[in-house]
């Protein structure tokens, strides 16, 4: 069956994909939340203190808890399965107990009001001392998952030296290069400066942990869009019964995508005073530069969905698509979020240019953007991947398949209209993160039928996630028994494995990375601190100063 | 010959790319250029303890040559020192802001005005007012300060005459 000689793999993905569907319950039960709170006409049912404690949830449990712990649950399978290793126990195991204790740790401040600070936790404002503790065990499990990871890479690496990378593979180890590239920084301020500033008032400085932030913060989105564009490479292919338009490609991006996804956080920062133009406008090129992996996957993509179109007996100009497999949920998600990637993917790169940027920073605009990123690319890709991994993973069809091929098209659909609203209203200058923004009658009226138009695709694609989940939970309690063995979708032939070539060797690639980092942070971190710190007391979001 | 063909699209596409993203960053730089476009990147730090003491950024609204106005802005939690900006036949403002707590920021709705106000650092940013721009603007605080963020508000007013 489908755990046979990877019992405490297969443990240790049953275990990260369940909490990852309770966080990503509880997230979208704080967005929904949160989302009527702040739209004038729809049922108001927090006030000010449970609007800021739901966004903070909303955003923690999504944009990194449930990402993280589905990927790790994905990585696993995926290493095990195709390179045919076990993993460390004990790594794994540790993982467990570090990524979910340090989870709960930091929920804790947040369920009861302590930390609304949100998910950027942007110095002064101050949470409780655990929210920033839980939040580091949290990434120091993650890194211990990664060295379970490479761990078993190395010792694949040694009985094969010579052989390629599996895509799959290679998508998983690029997603936690970023992620190491990403992280060390950031813990090291939260070490430095928030948990003294929690514990002992210590004055911080608001741009150089701001910098900090962003440094992991855009790495992040790499995080969250690898692992997708990775499932997109790997199972569009085999969905469609043809071999992936270009292998060579699809290994050019992973390689500039642990190039260039992390210095650029500067295009987080274009209205922050403090940091030159310069700096600027070399995270802008550099920001640029890693588009490109993303129009090549999206190139890649479109040229292998022609080509299965096509297999399938698909004519003409656009014939292929008709005959695409529109009716397998797994396919159906895939394929949707790889198209909501591409218009994510339009305003990302107007988000770039700071010349546009400043009409759109820190409004609703950057709100419909991440949706289509971090909210559909990737989680509609996850919700398509459990389709197909459930099943495999606990020996029991899915309870309604029905529900599966409605879901994806209805995230899709209100996805769709909350994102094109958002993007909208942005425009018109509506601020994000507000808890009211009616400004006591004085808001501009054309914001009205945007925001409502904003909230009723927002219920439909949380309408959505319902489904999903219920889909979910019903498969786990009561879906029909798998008793047929069956096939492992990422067993590899060795034998039949080309051999490496350049594209193949990552070491290459993370030193050079490592030099751009170094290069493009050197000109802002010379900026902050050549110039001296300037530190502000804490101040709780209360508004009592500390200091 | 298939695999030849295969060969050529990617190399098309790659070119492609790297049109697109460069045309791209042309524009930006022309347009940033041609406009003057600076972003609020002012190396003014102050001490936070001295700005909450009123030794540092006297808040309020000035002339300083004809159409030229200075404005000096404190944010606090949870309001901006002055709301209230009145303005007549301006050409250019230069806003000055500083914060008395936490990260704040600027946004004049329907203007380009947008940028972060920190503690500890002066944002200073010019905005050359066209002369279509003529009542009164809304201005918000656009980044989360706190439980009262949304009642941090103002209006500046344009008049002409």
């Amino acid at each position: 069956m489908a755990g046979q000689g990877y019992e405490h793999e297969v443990k240790f993905t049953k275990i990260a994909i369940i909490f990852s569907f309770i966080s990503l319950g509880l997230g979208g039960l704080f967005g929904i939340l949160q989302l009527l709170e702040r739209t004038p006409g729809m049922p108001q049912l927090l006030d000010r203190q449970q609007y800021y404690t739901a966004l903070t949830g909303h955003g923690v449990l999504l944009a990194i808890v449930w990402t993280a712990f589905f990927i790790m649950a994905i990585a696993v399978h995926v290493v095990s399965r195709e390179l045919q290793v076990r993993l460390s126990r004990t790594l794994l195991n540790i993982t467990l107990l570090m990524t979910i204790g340090g989870t709960l740790v930091a929920a804790v401040p947040i369920l009861t009001g302590d930390a609304a600070v949100l998910y950027t936790f942007y110095a002064p404002l101050k949470a409780h001392v655990a929210f920033y503790l839980g939040a580091g065990v949290l990434i120091l499990g993650t890194w211990v998952f990664a060295a379970a990871i490479f761990k078993a890479f190395i010792e694949w690496k040694r009985k094969y030296p010579d052989k390629a990378l599996p895509i799959a593979t290679m998508g998983v180890l690029t997603t936690l290069i970023i992620w190491l590239e990403a992280t060390p920084p950031l813990v090291f301020m939260v070490l430095k400066d928030l948990v003294p500033m929690a514990l002992v008032n210590k004055p911080v400085d608001v741009l150089e942990t701001r910098t900090y932030f962003w440094y992991f913060g855009h790495p992040l989105v790499y995080f969250w869009i690898v692992p997708a564009v990775t499932l997109w490479y790997f199972a569009i292919p085999k969905l469609l019964g043809v071999e992936i338009f270009s292998r060579q490609m699809a290994k050019v991006a992973f390689l500039l995508f642990i190039l260039a996804s992390t210095p650029v956080g500067l295009h987080h920062q274009f209205l922050d005073p403090g940091v030159s133009d310069a700096a600027k406008l070399l995270h802008t090129i550099l920001t640029f530069t890693v588009a490109s992996p993303s129009l090549l996957t999206a190139f890649n993509i479109l040229a292998t969905l022609e080509k299965g179109g096509r297999k399938a007996g698909g004519k003409g100009a656009l014939g292929w698509l008709s005959k695409l497999p529109w009716g397998n949920p797994v396919f159906a998600g895939l394929t949707l979020a790889f198209i909501m990637f591409g218009f994510g993917g339009i305003s990302g790169v107007i988000n770039a240019s700071y010349t546009l940027n400043y009409i759109v920073h820190n409004t609703l605009w950057i709100v419909g953007h991440f949706h289509l990123t971090v909210g559909t690319a990737a989680t509609l890709s996850f919700m398509a991947a459990s389709y197909l991994m459930v099943p495999r993973l606990f020996g029991r069809q899915i309870y309604s398949e029905r529900m599966a091929l409605a879901q994806p098209y209805l995230w899709f659909i209100g996805m769709a209209i909350f994102s094109l609203a958002f993007h909208i209203v942005g425009l018109f200058g509506v601020p994000r993160r507000t808890y009211d923004v009616t400004y006591a009658g004085l808001a501009p009226p054309e914001w009205l039928p945007w925001l409502i138009m904003g909230a009723i695709g927002g219920v439909v694609f949380w309408f959505s996630g319902v489904i999903f989940l219920a889909n979910m939970g019903l498969t786990l309690i009561s879906g029909r028994r798998i008793t047929e063995p069956q096939p492992c979708l990422f067993t590899l032939d060795f034998s039949r494995l080309p051999a490496a070539t350049r594209l193949d060797s990552i070491k290459f690639w993370v030193g050079l990375a490592i030099v751009v980092i170094l290069i493009a942070y050197f000109v802002p971190f010379l900026e902050i601190y050549g110039r001296g710190l300037s530190p502000a007391p804490p101040v709780t979001p209360e508004g009592l100063r500390l200091g | 010959m298939a695999e030849k063909n295969e060969l050529m699209q990617e190399y098309i596409w790659i070119g492609i790319i790297i049109a697109m993203l460069t045309t791209f960053l042309v524009i930006l730089g022309y347009v940033s250029e041609a406009k003057g476009f600076d972003t609020p990147s002012s190396a003014v730090t102050c001490d936070v303890r001295q700005v909450r003491k009123g030794e540092i950024l006297t808040p309020g609204v000035k002339e300083v040559a004809p159409g030229i106005y200075e404005v000096n802005l404190k944010a606090r939690m949870w309001a901006w020192i002055p709301n209230s900006i009145e303005v007549v036949n301006p050409k250019k403002i230069i806003f000055k802001v500083t914060s008395e707590d936490v990260v704040h920021g600027f946004q004049i709705v329907g203007t380009p005005v947008n940028f972060m106000v920190f503690p500890g650092y002066i944002a200073e940013i010019q905005w050359e007012v066209p002369e279509d721009f003529e009542g009164t603007y809304l201005f918000v605080c656009n980044e989360y300060c706190g439980l009262g963020h949304d009642t941090m508000w103002g209006q500046l007013i344009i008049k002409r005459e």
